[in-house]
């Protein structure tokens, strides 16, 4: 009963038993977790797909999309089933929990074409009539005529402004890296 | 206003100093309820319409994460930290200890609300990390709010006239603890590379609405429910046996957020069975509630408020068991991924959380300012927040069901987004209502604006 009128033994009894549950179930299996190599077949990103990367997280991709394959015969278009050397090198690991879009673990391999990802960032609706993804125009320019070594992005006439060319700004070129530079490794 | 609702509220006369602070707290979280809804419908249109406002501040990606973290931080954390305030100097029979960090607590957490914002329309974000997105700065800022209000009610709950620390004041004082613990697991950066992260993001999300909103909201509701209807809990032990289970099971399923995924397999099992686990905390909490208004349903049917609270106790059990069966390997290959979730949130953050809310703020703020708005006004907020919130929880679960079909089915992936996409609509519209709910919800506020008063009065001293 001294439970009932000890304030400060009541508090520090349930402060106590979380924190120690916590580290159990959480901080001790994270240390543990965090040690796992990473596959020896990933790559470094380069330069444009780390810049890509950032701003795949500052555009809140990750909210749609998944890079989280199950083990699962309903996973099977997506990839083989993801293990944790997959992630060893990711701060922060985007394996997500929505999948309002497909998911993109393995993207660089099913879909690697520039020209298909510069069009679809643009305007998803130009190459998927009834996506329901965001258009990213401000990582596009749209001008009357292409100055030299500029990217001009091939959309189609419905989708751009009457008579303008389309060009891809650095940062739709490193979000298209990025999304080129996943794919699973093997795992040995 | 009834006779003896009039007598209570001078019995309950609380030191005009909380009357504004406690009146402050829940003022504030309305308005963020109106911004961070706001947001929502945003999100939601664009689900539907994708071409519609195409600014790269209010793009999907952007509004998602404004919309959860200002209904979470600024909604329901901060009403419910200012209705804790009042019940913890109610049911210790003593005015707020220093009320000033109180104030500054509140004061902070504003200022934070608003960096939030316009961090994360900006891109400045820690990610995709659900709730873990606000840069460790302002988190920093929001941990020493939390600490300030945490002064304020353990010293108050210290300093109490009555021998007992009622059950209320358990369940608070442990929400508290338990939030900070949270916010400083999941914010070190110790373990965090690689899978590592994903053991914390289960951690974190899972407790963030586990052993914050959950105990917070059922701490106050033993403490009002009685109040609100005029007798005893049902059972004080059950109260109790829910407190420590709750902490038991509650902290140890994170991991049903990852299934099937390369988290250790052993954490996703125990993840799983203490899912089950839950149904006893649950069940125990809901029996009680239940059973304490059983014989009052006279009383029930004239007052919104009552209503308000009941409708949000049975979303507790319902969101709770439908937590559960998700956690399931089998409904999970079903139901992950999908918008089945994001039903199962707002059944459980709006049917529950925010209903319960309601229900303290109708039943309990016009006892301490002594006037309130009309039933009707109530009843309209009541039918516009529950009709658009079943339209909004049942279609996008139905939405859920159909993308978890389509995919089961192995059909492209474009058509699970044809076949939710009408739901998508309906959800816009349950919002839309849900929305215009809240606005109506501000104009009831205002009706229980604590008066002016005299300087002679300004220390009415507890005594019910
Ligand atoms: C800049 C951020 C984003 C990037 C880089 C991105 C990338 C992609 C890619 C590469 C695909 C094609 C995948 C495939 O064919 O398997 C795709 C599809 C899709 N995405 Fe995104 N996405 C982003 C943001 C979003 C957001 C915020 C949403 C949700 C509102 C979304 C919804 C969809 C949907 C519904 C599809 C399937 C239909 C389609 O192919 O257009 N995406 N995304
Ligand atoms: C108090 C009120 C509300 C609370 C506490 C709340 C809370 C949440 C939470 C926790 C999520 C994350 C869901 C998940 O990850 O599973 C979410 C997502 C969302 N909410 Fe709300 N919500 C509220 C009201 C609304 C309203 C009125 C709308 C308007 C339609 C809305 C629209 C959305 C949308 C569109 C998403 C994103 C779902 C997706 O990614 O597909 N919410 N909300």
């Amino acid at each position: 009963m001294s439970l009932h009128t000890q304030h400060n033994q009541l508090i520090g009894i349930a402060a106590l038993l979380f924190l120690i549950l916590s580290l159990v179930i959480a901080v001790l299996p994270a240390f543990e977790a965090e040690r796992t190599p990473p596959l020896s077949g990933i790559e470094q990103l380069s330069d444009e797909a780390k810049r890509g990367r950032v701003l795949y997280l500052e555009e809140g991709c990750g909210y749609c999309h998944t890079q989280f394959v199950r083990d699962l015969p309903v996973d099977k278009p997506y990839g083989r089933g993801s293990v944790p050397g997959d992630y060893a090198l990711e701060v922060p690991p985007l394996l997500g929990t929505q999948r309002t879009g497909p998911d993109l673990a393995n993207v660089g391999v099913r879909q690697p074409s520039e020209i298909w990802n510069l069009i679809h960032l643009y305007n998803p609706r130009a190459v998927v009539g009834t996506s329901v993804m965001p258009s990213y125009p401000w990582f596009f320019d749209t001008k009357a005529a292409a100055d030299e070594g500029d990217i001009v992005v091939p959309v189609p006439e419905a989708f751009k402004p009457d008579g303008q060319a389309v060009i891809a700004k650095q940062e739709a070129m490193d979000i298209v890296r990025y999304l080129q530079s996943l794919k699973q490794a093997e795992v040995e | 206003m009834s006779q003896s609702d009039q007598a209570h509220s001078t019995r309950a006369g609380l030191e005009v100093g909380t009357k504004r602070l406690v009146f402050a707290y829940i003022v504030s979280a309305t308005a963020w309820l109106v911004v961070g809804t706001a947001y929502g419908l945003i999100a939601a249109i664009k689900l539907y319409w994708p071409e519609a406002m195409e600014y790269s501040v209010l793009s999907f990606g952007r509004t998602r994460p404004i919309h959860t973290n200002v209904v979470l931080l600024g909604w329901s954390s901060m009403a419910l930290m200012g209705v804790a305030l009042y019940v913890i100097s109610r049911s210790s029979k003593t005015s707020l200890y220093r009320p000033g960090f109180a104030r500054a607590g509140l004061i902070l957490w504003n200022i934070c609300m608003v960096l939030t914002v316009i961090t994360l329309s900006v891109g400045l974000t820690r990610g995709p990390q659900e709730y873990r997105e606000i840069l460790t700065p302002i988190m920093v800022l929001y941990a020493i709010g939390l600490l300030c209000n945490f002064y304020t009610a353990y010293q108050t709950i210290a300093r109490r006239k009555v021998p007992e620390v009622y059950v209320s004041n358990w369940y608070i004082m442990g929400a508290f603890c338990w939030l900070a613990t949270i916010v400083v697991i999941g914010y070190l950066p110790f373990y965090q590379n690689g899978m590592g992260n994903i053991v914390i993001q289960g951690y974190f999300m899972h407790n963030a609405v586990g052993m914050w909103f959950t105990p917070m909201v059922l701490g106050i509701t033993y403490y009002a429910l009685p109040r609100m209807l005029g007798k005893p809990i049902y059972s004080y032990a059950l109260g109790v046996l829910a407190f420590w289970t709750a902490i038991l099971f509650y902290t140890l399923i994170g991991a049903h957020h990852f299934i099937f995924s390369p988290v250790a397999w052993w954490i996703q099992t125990t993840a799983i069975l203490f899912s089950v686990g839950m149904m006893v905390p649950v069940w125990a909490g809901f029996g009680n509630f239940f059973l304490t208004a059983r014989g009052s349903w006279s009383r029930v049917r004239r007052d919104y408020a009552i209503i308000f609270l009941l409708v949000g106790v049975w979303g507790y059990a319902l969101s709770s068991t439908q937590g559960t069966i998700e956690a399931f390997r089998s409904a999970n290959i079903y139901w992950h991924f999908t918008n089945f979730t994001v039903g199962h949130s707002h059944l459980a953050m709006y049917g529950f959380v925010a209903f319960c809310i309601w229900g303290f703020v109708y039943g309990l703020i016009p006892k301490i300012t002594g006037r309130g708005p009309s039933q009707a006004a109530i009843g309209f907020h009541f039918w516009l927040a529950f009709l658009g919130g079943s339209l909004y929880v049942v279609s996008i679960s139905i939405a859920g069901i159909l993308q978890g079909t389509s995919w089961v089915a192995g059909e492209s992936f474009i058509a699970s987004v044809d076949a939710a996409a009408p739901m998508w609509l309906w959800r816009s519209i349950g919002g839309f209502m849900m929305v215009f709910s809240h606005i109506v919800f501000l104009v009831n506020l205002w009706a229980m604006r604590p008066l002016p008063v005299p300087p002679a009065s300004e220390m009415v001293e507890a005594t019910a």
